[in-house]
């Protein structure tokens, strides 16, 4: 690891100016992605900016309809809550097939969704539920959010604040995991909103987070797993590496889908 | 990784050509280019900052035009060390077709990486060997024929920032 200098910010105000002021600062929560990289000298940070701890960043909140999570919620604390499990239980279900426990109990929503990795859980989540993601800064819905392979819609210093979800009236998530890193090669997460509107969002598949708008029409004319399986996804443009193929990647997507459709409650 | 593609050109063949042979041209167009300098007139010296996620690995290494066959297309190889990092290669073999007054480029690009790089991003290297790849044809395309509405630029930062995956599935 290069020599870096540890400050622990002791406010969101204070985090924001230490990033303006040092373009190669990096923030730090859970450190879950940030920390091995380092450690394999990766990267190099002239700071890191600990803001684990803000009080501002946690809370884990039903507001109106929809439930509010702090950006410094770790997967373990999502996991566990009664509120989430109750209202949102496809999330509560991702947030427990993240990596491993120790992952699980340091890594942060906040850090995950800015990070977007392109096989992380917690972008489909957030996609196919339509969160919207509070920054220090603005609002961004989940649709404009994630933009490329690890590019999100945050500008240079943009700290994410919590993330809202509104309640939908059924989830599900489906993982099909990749054996080292607990990764997903692909995962699917099924929503149908309060509106009735169905949304389908795939990690892992592509280099982006992505919505198959193929499977949800198909589901918008019958919600079986029938019709989640017989969607076709193309192979186009899809992830190919030792682990699988981009066919076999498009392949898992509606088979997921459909596991997911059965599994929405 | 194996990976082609084509990029529209909205200028005649030969201008084309000439922009694949510019250093300038070379320099606005790679991802992360840091500094080129050339020593001949097929071999450049590089110094080039990639970053992806939370990796970011300042590579210095060369760059060399091989297979030239004015105006129809040369092998353009870009290799070098990133220190701890490891190694990267690429190389993109270029055919240059013309239309009447426009020019499809066609590429075929080939990857590796090697070292602390490629131990750790294997599941990642096809997809980043791509973003840059396609980066690179979309500025030299910009380059070589900005497009008329570039002047007004502020709305177009927002389509760019849309980033080049959703535009690739929305095609």
């Amino acid at each position: 690891m290069y020599q870096t200098t540890y400050v622990r910010a002791s406010s969101l105000a204070e985090a924001a100016n230490l990033l303006r002021d040092n373009p190669d600062a990096k923030l730090i929560s859970g450190g879950q992605t940030l920390v091995p990289t380092l450690r394999q000298r990766l990267a190099r940070a002239s700071h890191l900016v600990d803001i684990v701890h803000l009080a501002e960043l946690r809370g884990l909140t039903l507001e109106g309809d929809r439930v509010v999570i702090g950006a410094t919620t770790t997967h373990a604390e999502l996991a566990a809550s009664d509120l989430v499990r109750q209202r949102i239980p496809g999330l509560a279900h991702l947030a427990g097939l993240i990596g491993d426990p120790p992952v699980r109990h340091l890594g942060t929503i906040g850090g995950s969704i800015a990070n977007n990795d392109p096989a992380a859980d917690y972008p489909a989540a957030v996609l196919a539920l339509n969160a919207a993601v509070h920054t220090s800064r603005r609002t961004i819905g989940a649709d404009d959010f994630f933009t490329g392979l690890f590019e999100t819609a945050l500008d240079p210093g943009e700290i994410v604040v919590r993330v809202s979800f509104p309640i939908p009236r059924r989830s599900a998530y489906e993982k099909f995991h990749q054996s080292a890193s607990r990764f997903a090669l692909v995962g699917v997460f099924v929503a149908v909103l309060a509106d009735g509107s169905i949304r389908v969002a795939v990690t892992g598949a592509g280099p982006c987070v992505f919505r198959a708008t193929s499977i949800e029409s198909a589901l918008a004319r019958s919600f079986t797993a029938e019709a989640a399986e017989s969607a076709a996804i193309s192979a186009d443009g899809l992830n190919s590496d030792i682990h699988g193929s981009a066919e076999f990647r498009a392949h898992l997507v509606p088979v997921l889908a459909a596991r997911a459709v059965a599994q929405a409650r | 990784m194996d990976m082609t593609g084509t990029q529209h050109i909205e200028a005649p063949r030969d201008v084309v050509w000439a922009a694949l042979n510019d250093v300038e041209v070379l320099r606005q167009s790679i991802p992360g280019c840091q500094s080129i300098e050339k020593v001949s007139d097929t071999e450049m010296n590089a110094k080039v900052t990639l970053k992806v996620g939370p990796v970011k690995a300042t590579f210095t290494g060369k760059v060399t035009l091989t297979d030239l066959d004015p105006p129809n297309g040369y092998t353009i190889t870009g290799e070098g060390s990133g220190g701890p990092a490891g190694f990267a290669k690429g190389s993109a073999v270029v055919r240059l077709v013309e239309d009447t007054a426009s020019t499809t480029l066609n590429y075929e690009v080939k990857a590796q990486i090697g070292g602390k790089l490629a131990q750790l991003g294997s599941r990642l290297i096809d997809a980043t060997a791509k973003k840059l790849a396609t980066e690179f044809f979309e500025k030299f395309g910009e380059a070589v024929a900005p497009p008329a509405e570039a002047a007004a630029a502020e709305p177009a930062t927002t389509e760019k920032k849309r980033g080049w995956f959703r535009r690739l599935i929305n095609k």
